[in-house]
């Protein structure tokens, strides 16, 4: 049975903009083998949380410690056109400090684009450009996964391989905090919690579908 | 240092597979260098016209068509080397910023663009000064082939500070032609009168000018060029790295790691 201790623990974070702030004291403990969601308005400050936990942005004030390591996927795909996508994966597993590429390998499987290794990422899919995406955050295996609203573009069943994976690593003790828009997600999650105001709070979940943001922008979520 | 290397390694051959995917760079090496050079020879005029080196305090008279091959090739030096610093720092940020985040040392990336501009000036130096060469005599080959290099790693280093701050092609291209447009009108004797003014050391290429003259019509090195043209590629170079170093700067967790509270 996985220890309690969270492997994420956010204190106080606190985020503006010149245009005001957007975090005004998040708190969450994330424990091993949990996957999380966290809705809210647009704008809401969900991507900008999302990136001081990943290192990517530095609060104002507060504190963020992590307890393992840490994979971002970002909400926009952050990928170098120059590159085929052996060469990316190459690029990350040295990042990573990878022996092998087994795992991207796993995961390409997995998420079924193995064959695209020699493509440039202009001339795929908007969906398997997240795939790809998706892997470099998740090649390395790591204790934490922060996701960006991670399959925009992906097809139905590439969705529900997505949540198979979530739960995969779930169940080896990784933990997933994935913002999302949840219209079909809150019976997947351990927790959700709704950013409003700058600050997280617990939501009850409730049946699956029940839980909409925005939903009039996700018609055609995922 | 055994992990670094391997970065480093990693980091040079993916910056040259970047730069050869810029086929219009390519192109423009090789076809254009020599389209220009060649051409500004053949059809410039060859009046005398009086240079003063100043960093040697020596005025030399020159044909016009030499001179302005020498502005010339500096000045489409400076374009490319400018603008391949440019493209790929700019279409790379978010990638180099996300490779840092995941754990790639900064510092590799930022040795691997370095690797790439020297190499890149090394080349479009010695091209062009192969081209010049055969054209035309020239005392010091070497001479030539550092002051154009010098001046490619200059607006190189320009290249990749611009890259901090514009975010389209257009605009960077825009701006570098722009800038060496000015830097070597103001040195050319035959676009202004003011081009032997005290005023012209303080521009980007006046180093690699001057040296450029003198190694096609004396016998000496002008030391004194050799100053100014190393501050600006080092400030130039300096100004870039500090702009990348401080847009893939990662803001690690605050404080201990959680396990470390029981």
């Amino acid at each position: 049975m996985p220890s309690d201790e969270p492997v994420l623990r956010v204190r106080d974070v606190r985020k503006g903009y010149r245009g005001g702030p957007v975090l005004r004291g998040v708190n969450l403990d994330l424990p091993p083998g949990r996957v999380v969601g966290i809705v809210g308005e647009n704008g809401a400050g969900k991507t900008t949380l999302l990136r001081v936990l990943a290192g990517d942005l530095r609060p104002d004030g507060g504190s963020v410690r992590h307890g393992g390591r840490i994979g971002h996927c970002p909400q926009e795909t952050v990928l170098h056109d120059a590159f085929t996508v052996e060469q990316q994966l190459r690029f990350f597993q040295v990042a990573y400090g990878l022996d092998s590429l087994r795992r991207a390998e796993e995961l390409m499987e997995a998420l079924r684009f193995s064959g695209s290794r020699r493509a440039r990422p202009a001339t795929l899919s908007g969906g398997t450009r997240q795939k790809l995406n998706l892997v470099l955050a998740l090649m390395h295996d790591p204790d934490v996964l922060l996701l960006d609203e991670p399959y925009q573009g992906f097809d139905w069943e590439t969705y529900v391989r997505f949540w198979d994976l979530a739960e995969e690593l779930r169940a080896r003790g990784r933990s997933v905090l994935v913002v999302s828009h949840l219209a079909y997600d809150a019976a997947r999650l351990d927790t959700l919690h709704r950013l409003e105001g700058g600050v997280l709070r617990e939501q009850e979940r409730v049946d699956a579908g029940a839980v909409y943001e925005g939903a009039a922008d996700r018609a055609g979520a995922p | 240092m055994r992990r670094h290397w391997g970065c480093y390694a990693t980091a040079v051959r993916m910056t040259f597979v970047e730069h050869l995917r810029n086929r219009l760079a390519l192109v423009i090496i090789v076809v254009f260098i020599p389209v220009w050079a060649i051409l500004i020879y053949a059809l410039s005029l060859e009046i005398p016209l009086p240079f003063y080196v100043r960093a040697a305090d020596r005025t030399v008279t020159m044909p016009a068509n030499v001179l302005n091959q020498l502005g010339g090739a500096l000045q489409i030096l400076a374009l490319i080397t400018g603008f391949m610093m440019f493209v790929t720092t700019m279409n790379s940020a978010s990638f180099d910023r996300r490779l840092v985040r995941s754990g790639f040392p900064q510092l590799c990336l930022i040795a691997a663009k370095l690797t790439a501009l020297v190499v890149v000036a090394l080349c479009v130096a010695l091209y062009a000064t192969g081209l010049i060469c055969l054209t035309h005599p020239t005392a010091q080959p070497l001479l030539l082939a550092t002051a154009l290099g010098g001046g490619a790693l200059i607006y190189g280093g320009i290249g990749i500070a611009l890259a901090a701050v514009l975010t389209s092609d257009l605009a960077g291209l825009v701006l570098v032609t722009v800038i060496c447009s000015i830097d070597l009108a103001l040195q050319s004797p035959l676009a202004t009168p003011a081009a032997a003014s005290v005023l012209v050391r303080y521009l980007p290429d006046y180093g690699p000018m001057q040296a450029a003259v003198a190694a096609v019509a004396m016998d000496t090195v002008p030391w004194n060029a050799v100053g100014p043209a190393v501050c600006w590629a080092l400030g130039t170079v300096v100004l870039g790295v500090s702009a990348f170093a401080g847009r893939t700067r990662v803001h690690g967790p605050v404080g201990e790691p959680v396990t470390a509270h029981s």
